[in-house]
């Protein structure tokens, strides 16, 4: 009986048994086949490789080189025992030279997920892989693999421009979901990098890999979708103009050094064509080098590019940077007098040492002047108190009619260039000064202001890039371009073939400011005697010069703050262009803080078109004189 | 129907005319069975671990054979030696089985969490094992010794108590699944010495509230007797897709590779949850599951077949086992083979807890391995004694 029951109990066993195994196996055996392969596959995100960014001769600037990547797989860290694993990652973080506590970290912040491998250093060298690879018993869990990283090929030209490419930050997915960026994605953050990033990304490789329990890649990898390398971004920049408007930058900051300039510490220097808008050159003082970016990024390097000591370098200030005009504004107000008929051009108009205006006294740069001026005249020396005159007839109007000129010549608003952010700067108006102010008295605009406004002083604020663009417009007959720096997309041609060009940039058609030629060669006279003329503000650098160039000096009062001042600075401008009457390059120079636009900016102008225009530097007689 | 006539006086005869007898009487039937079972183990156990120690595919191979070799010494030994003997000595057994499950707790390394195993030299020794055979040889002893008294309430109480110290001590330890083989041998002890009914049912209803209290009543009044972790592995195979990758991961992980098994395997280089270590322990308390990924239902069911053979003919040597102490033995090796069977199946296929307790005969493990053969030996040994009595 008892041994029935036993036997009862077996015969039950031994049913259930095969019973269950039947159902599993033969009966559901599918789809645990099916769990089973999936369990070991993991689809992974393949970055495609990088576009290159070349310059308009094809000269690369940004490209790809390989790097040997040293990755910790956080699964097999898990399997160790805590000395063990303590153990090897200080083995790991000693011979990569990476702080131990930056690996604890890392691997915390991804405590959830044990399966996706976290770099720990990029760019190894060789000894150190090869050490990793014959003690890799020392090393549990630490594989090397293949990476690429972004490549500077000229070194740290055209930094603001190129921008860098970072880690793609959970805002930014938020933002891009729908465009196929996902976490983990190294985007664009700055520059043509950002920008074009659409282009230069590419395509990301979505593929299959087998994987054991620990997450160790146990097959070849098996695309559903290879990477596709992303497009080549060709600029309109050229490399070589653009290395020596940096030089020339370094040279006028040097100059307003000498000159006694101690606060001269940065500036901006655009070349571009005044026909169509393409940017040859963009600098922008203090600079950075764009390989601090590249693979893990040293918090230590970005602090020092924040102090204030270093200036801002990451700031592009051709197009962020917002200054008051001073003199190189003078043409806007030439052109918006003749326009609204509140000036001939040939009326005489005294140029005084000072003009009182409502109690208030204006001086002119040159204390000492005293004779009746043309406008042609006016320009060509920078009498402020003529433009002093003009702006209390603007006063007269109540339509603000210089600021409507102002905002017809692209003052006030972005230009649309392709790099950013771009600042739009500020047209004061009447209006502007009600909304802006909080005291009854600064809300009102007064005569002060319009005289001001009249020699770019007072609350005018503008760009680098819009004053580029001004003086293009002078230059090419009343159109305003759209600066732009991207010349195509473009595909590499295989084996020795021209490149595929997939997009052109397309600029907006030039817009015609419907500007009065009369009016237009008034202005362009003063420019070319400013250049020339004995009275000329920057005659003495482009006087001998062997193309004619025209152009202004700017000398813009600034209230600025700097580590352990704050106070009144001359900010040093000169704008113009070149061959006159048939010009291919107007150019631009700022120096922060840099005095006089004729001592300091207009010789770093001179230096670009001596490179454009291939000219020796000893051919000719450049001096500089101490102007507005 | 458990006590039976005593065996009628066997004539001497010549030495060589016994050893004979003796050899004649050995059931041949079941030492196939169990060779069978042994062979057909190595083979698993040689495809399962090839890949486990890069460089040395036999590594547990060898030393499973090793194993096999020295138990198969212990089988003869316990063959030849008469049960009797062990009645004699059971309170040795009984002393040595407590010193062995308690000299575990200083000298044992602790291995995830728990301290079962202490090594000699490359041997892990597992006391909790050969506890076993000890156990139930005391059991069945002290209760042959009061057979006319089974069923008084002391003698079962005395049994009981007298069980509760080694399942507590390797409860302890904390190896569950032995406390729970521990509880099913006393259980088979009391059935076969003759435990009435009533006493039985008594004793299970029992068992069964105690069970329920420390999962549910005492943890709720907030005493804890199991570890979280045991508590987890023991409901956690109910509802294995809780948390798919903790505490159930081994339970969702090993159903994954007998399912994926099918009707005849993946075979050795296609079984994927075996290979890339996707199933834990597989050389031992899982191998059941790779055995199942790699040869399918069909090569599961040529082991659970041969296990039956073993457990039928141990069924028939309880019959034919010539005295009380002998039957009560026989009874409680049959029932505890057939519960760990059970529990290690089951725990693969998701029908009983995580318990981590060996496959017999199949697991790698030596303790394992000579404990199951020295309970083989007994069951021949009470079979040739039982058939020179004249039992059929």
């Amino acid at each position: 009986m008892r041994i029935a029951v036993v036997g009862v109990f077996a015969v039950t066993i031994f049913c259930v048994l095969f019973f269950r195994l039947w159902a599993l196996q033969v009966i559901s055996g599918q789809t645990y086949l099916e769990d089973a392969r999936n369990n070991q596959v993991r689809t992974f995100r393949a970055p495609a490789q990088r576009g290159s960014i070349i310059d308009r001769h094809g000269n690369v600037l940004v490209s790809n080189v390989p790097s040997t990547v040293a990755q910790l797989w956080p699964a097999a860290l898990d399997q160790l025992t805590p000395e063990r694993r303590e153990a090897t990652l200080r083995r790991v973080a000693r011979l990569l030279q990476v702080p131990y506590r930056r690996i604890e970290r890392d691997l915390e912040k991804r405590k959830d997920d044990l399966l996706t491998p976290i770099t720990v250093k990029n760019d190894v060298p060789d000894a150190k892989v090869n050490y990793l690879l014959e003690h890799q018993n020392d090393f549990p869990g630490v594989q090397i693999s293949q990476g690429s990283l972004r490549h500077y090929d000229q070194g740290s030209i055209a930094a603001q421009v190129l921008g860098y490419v970072g880690e793609i930050s959970q805002e930014q997915v938020d933002a891009r979901k729908k465009a196929g960026y996902a976490p983990g994605d190294r985007i664009g953050q700055t520059g043509v990098e950002a920008t074009y990033d659409m282009y230069l990304r590419g395509r990301p490789g979505i593929g299959r890999v087998y994987v054991d329990a620990l997450g160790r890649v146990k097959s070849a990898r098996e695309y559903e979708q290879l990477p596709e390398a992303g497009d080549n971004v060709r600029l309109t920049l050229d490399a070589g103009l653009q290395k020596t408007a940096e030089e020339a930058l370094d040279y006028g900051i040097r100059i307003a050094h000498d000159d006694g300039r101690w606060a001269a510490d940065g500036g901006a220097l655009i070349a571009m064509d005044p026909n169509t808008g393409e940017i040859l050159a963009l600098a922008s003082n203090p600079s950075f080098d764009p390989s601090i970016y590249v693979g893990r990024v040293k918090q230590g390097n970005l602090n020092r590019l924040g102090k204030s000591s270093q200036n801002h370098p990451t700031l592009d200030r051709a197009v962020s940077g917002v200054y008051p005009p001073g003199s190189t504004f003078k043409p806007i107000t030439a052109l918006a007098a003749l326009e609204e008929g509140m000036v001939a051009p040939d009326e005489l108009i005294q140029c005084t040492g000072k003009e009182v205006v409502d109690g208030q006294t204006f001086t002119n740069w040159d204390p000492y002047a005293n004779e009746p001026m043309t406008m042609t005249t006016a320009l060509a020396a920078s009498c402020d108190t003529y433009f002093y005159q003009l702006g209390l007839r603007f006063y007269e109007r109540k339509d603000s009619p210089l600021q409507k000129w102002a905002r017809k010549m692209g003052f006030g608003a972005p230009t649309g260039v392709d790099i950013g952010p771009e600042e739009k700067g500020l047209v004061p108006t009447p209006n502007w000064r009600r909304r802006y102010f909080k005291t009854e008295i600064d809300k009102i605009w007064t005569s002060g202001d319009s005289v001001q406004l009249a020699i770019g002083q007072g609350d005018v604020l503008v760009t680098p890039l819009q004053m580029t663009r001004l003086y293009a417009m002078i230059a090419s007959g009343g159109k305003l371009v759209e600066p732009h720096i991207v010349k195509s997309v473009e595909e590499p041609g295989n084996q020795g073939q021209p490149p595929v060009v997939l997009r052109p940039y397309a600029p907006k058609p030039p817009k015609d400011v419907r500007l009065d030629p009369g009016a237009l060669r008034v202005v362009q006279e003063g420019l070319y005697n400013a250049t020339h003329a004995s009275y000329g503000t920057s005659s003495g650098i482009f006087g001998a010069f062997p193309i004619e160039i025209a152009g202004k000096t700017g000398t813009a009062e600034k209230f600025v703050r700097l580590p352990g001042y704050q106070g009144l600075q001359d900010q040093a401008w000169w704008c113009g262009y070149g061959p006159y009457g048939k010009p291919k390059l107007v150019v631009c120079a700022l120096i922060e803080n840099g005095g006089h636009g004729g001592v300091a900016a207009a010789p770093a102008a001179l230096k670009v078109f001596e490179k454009y225009f291939k000219v020796d530097p000893n051919s000719y007689v450049s001096a500089v004189k101490n102007s507005d | 129907m458990a006590t039976r006539a005593l065996p009628r006086a066997q004539a001497r005869s010549a030495l060589g005319t016994e050893v004979g007898a003796f050899l004649r009487h050995i059931d041949y039937l079941l030492l196939l069975a169990v060779g069978g079972v042994i062979a057909y183990g190595l083979w698993v156990l040689s495809a399962v671990t090839r890949n486990d120690i890069p460089g040395d595919s036999g590594y547990y191979l060898f030393r499973q054979e090793i194993y096999v070799a020295f138990g198969v010494l212990v089988l003869a030994v316990f063959t030849a030696v008469n049960p009797d003997v062990f009645r004699r000595y059971k309170r040795v057994l009984y002393g040595l089985a407590i010193f062995l499950l308690l000299i575990v707790f200083p000298l044992a390394e602790n291995v995830r969490g728990s301290q079962r195993w202490i090594a000699f030299g490359s041997f892990n020794f597992q006391p909790s094992e050969l506890g076993k055979v000890l156990l139930i040889l005391f059991l069945a002893g002290f209760l042959a010794d009061r057979s006319r008294r089974v069923g008084e309430w002391r003698v079962t109480w005395s049994v009981v108590g007298l069980a509760a110290i080694p399942i507590v001590l390797v409860f302890e330890e904390p190896d569950f699944g032995s406390a729970l083989i521990y509880g099913c041998a006393a259980a088979a002890v009391l059935l076969f010495g003759g435990l009435p009914w009533k006493q039985l049912g008594i004793l299970a209803a029992l068992a069964a509230l105690i069970s329920l209290s420390m999962l549910w009543f005492l943890p709720a009044a907030g005493v804890d007797v199991l570890d979280q972790y045991q508590k987890d592995r023991l409901i956690g195979f109910v509802h294995p897709d809780v948390d798919p990758r903790g505490t159930t991961y081994n339970i969702t992980q090993s159903i994954t590779a007998v399912g994926s098994g099918g009707y005849d395997g993946r075979g050795v280089a296609g079984a994927t949850q075996t290979n890339l270590d996707f199933l834990p322990e597989h050389n031992t308390d899982f191998i059941f599951s790779s055995l199942a990924e790699q040869r399918g239902f069909l090569g599961a069911a040529i082991l659970l077949l041969l296990y039956a053979l073993i457990a039928w003919r141990g069924i028939k040597i309880v019959a034919v086992a010539p005295s009380l102490f002998m039957a009560a033995t026989a009874g409680a090796i049959v029932f505890t083979f057939l519960v760990q069977i059970f529990i290690n199946v089951g725990m693969t296929i998701g029908i009983a807890p995580v318990t981590g307790i060996p496959l017999p005969f199949v697991s790698f493990g030596g303790s394992s391995m000579i404990t199951t053969l020295a309970m083989i030996g007994l069951l021949e040994a009470i079979h040739v004694r039982g058939k020179l009595a004249g039992y059929k």
